[in-house]
């Protein structure tokens, strides 16, 4: 069975509390430790973050759950009407890299994602 | 703004790579260390800064949270080793995040939260940091929920509370330019330049509606309990409240 949960929601900065709330249970159900639990619940709000950034008002952001045998999963994704690559030069992506294992940015059909994954037997030091 | 918000140009760059040489090639009492140390916790206060802004709970002084950020970012400079391979910033990020975590762990006192949650939030945090010494890891949600006999969603919510997250205090509009979102930009009246301007407009403020926002903001009393009180309905409270707080923004406004 196939452990997946997606969230969608409208482009509102008030709904980034329920990504992170779905990240923190998603992350205790992959098992992960509470620091990195913490990280994952950092890392979506940065995410959710930066694709708003880039999003019409009226646009939708999807955040898509998928605990697999050895990672978390998790992409998020926005209509994103430049059609450009986020810049990596910026304090957020540094943020993304130092909290997740991987990150990586695809664009389709005017559409940014961020894929992040978590090692599941990743931990780290308090 | 730049195209790269948050980011360093290319002389920033070339700086940090020669200040982090000439560190890792002094010796530890050498006379010019601190003063090349410095210039590096200088030239990476931005990020700092922008973790704070990322991490910090509801009601939490900005400052606060920067200077324990702050702190992280020393110890990173301290324990970098440039042959690693790895470029500073990634380094430090979750060094000074780390800093940052502990200092909510700690200082949960200032949460404004139900006595019930606020004990769970106080347990679950004691013992992370009991279980974590233990085991040399920290534990995970299923750990922390059998040792203290609570659920998973028990767990999850202490530590969803203990950051306490306003989703208004940094209100990313999508519009908003980078700086602005991330700037010095609060919906409430959070930051310490507020507090300063607030104190001649407080001072002017009638009696009863000075004690209601020191009942509702110090004393962190309900309405309710306000209401009770003051012998007046709990509308009343909620009106006179809406309407201190409008004048007030509107005073730090035209301040």
């Amino acid at each position: 069975m196939r452990d997946e949960v997606t969230l969608t929601f409208g482009v509102d900065t008030r709904n980034m509390g329920l990504a992170r709330t779905v990240a923190a249970t998603m992350a205790a159900r992959a098992g992960l430790t509470v620091d990195r639990l913490e990280d994952v619940r950092l890392a979506v709000d940065e995410a959710v973050s930066q694709v708003i950034s880039e999003a019409p008002r009226d646009g939708k952001v999807a955040c898509r759950f998928e605990v697999t045998a050895d990672s978390l999963l998790i992409d998020v994704t926005a209509p994103n009407a430049s059609g450009r690559y986020p810049s990596t030069d910026t304090f957020g992506w540094t943020v993304l890299r130092a909290l997740v294992d991987e990150v990586s940015p695809d664009i389709d059909d005017s559409t940014l994602t961020l894929r992040l994954r978590v090692h599941r037997a990743t931990t780290v030091d308090v | 703004m730049t195209d790269h918000p948050g980011g360093w140009s290319t002389e920033q760059r070339a700086r940090e790579r020669e200040l982090l040489a000439r560190l890792t090639s002094l010796d530890p009492e050498h006379p010019e260390r601190a003063g090349v140390r410095d210039e590096l916790v200088v030239l990476h206060l931005p990020l700092v800064r922008y973790l704070a802004h990322r991490y910090r709970s509801q009601g939490e002084p900005l400052d606060d949270v920067t200077q324990v950020g702050t702190l992280g970012l020393l110890k990173a400079v301290d324990r970098f080793d440039p042959e690693r391979g790895t470029a500073f910033s990634t380094f430090a990020t979750p060094t000074i995040i780390g800093e940052i975590k502990r200092h909510y762990r700690d200082n949960t006192w200032a949460l404004r939260l139900p006595r019930g949650l606020k004990e769970r939030v106080l347990q679950v945090g004691r013992r992370t940091d009991e279980l974590t010494v233990a085991a040399g890891r920290a534990p995970t949600v299923a750990e922390l929920a059998e040792d203290l006999d609570l659920t998973d969603e028990e767990v999850i919510e202490a530590i969803e509370a203990r950051h306490a997250y306003s989703a208004e205090s940094f209100d990313p509009h999508p519009d908003a330019g980078h700086d602005e979102r991330f700037g010095a930009t609060e919906a409430g009246f959070e930051s310490v330049e507020d507090l300063a301007s607030l104190q001649p407009l407080l001072a002017a403020l009638p009696e009863r509606e000075r004690a209601i926002l020191a009942l509702r903001f110090t004393e962190e009393l309900s309405q309710a309990q306000i209401a009770d009180r003051l012998g007046i309905s709990q509308m009343h409270v909620s009106r006179l409240l809406a309407r201190t707080l409008a004048q007030l923004r509107a005073g730090l406004a035209d301040a």
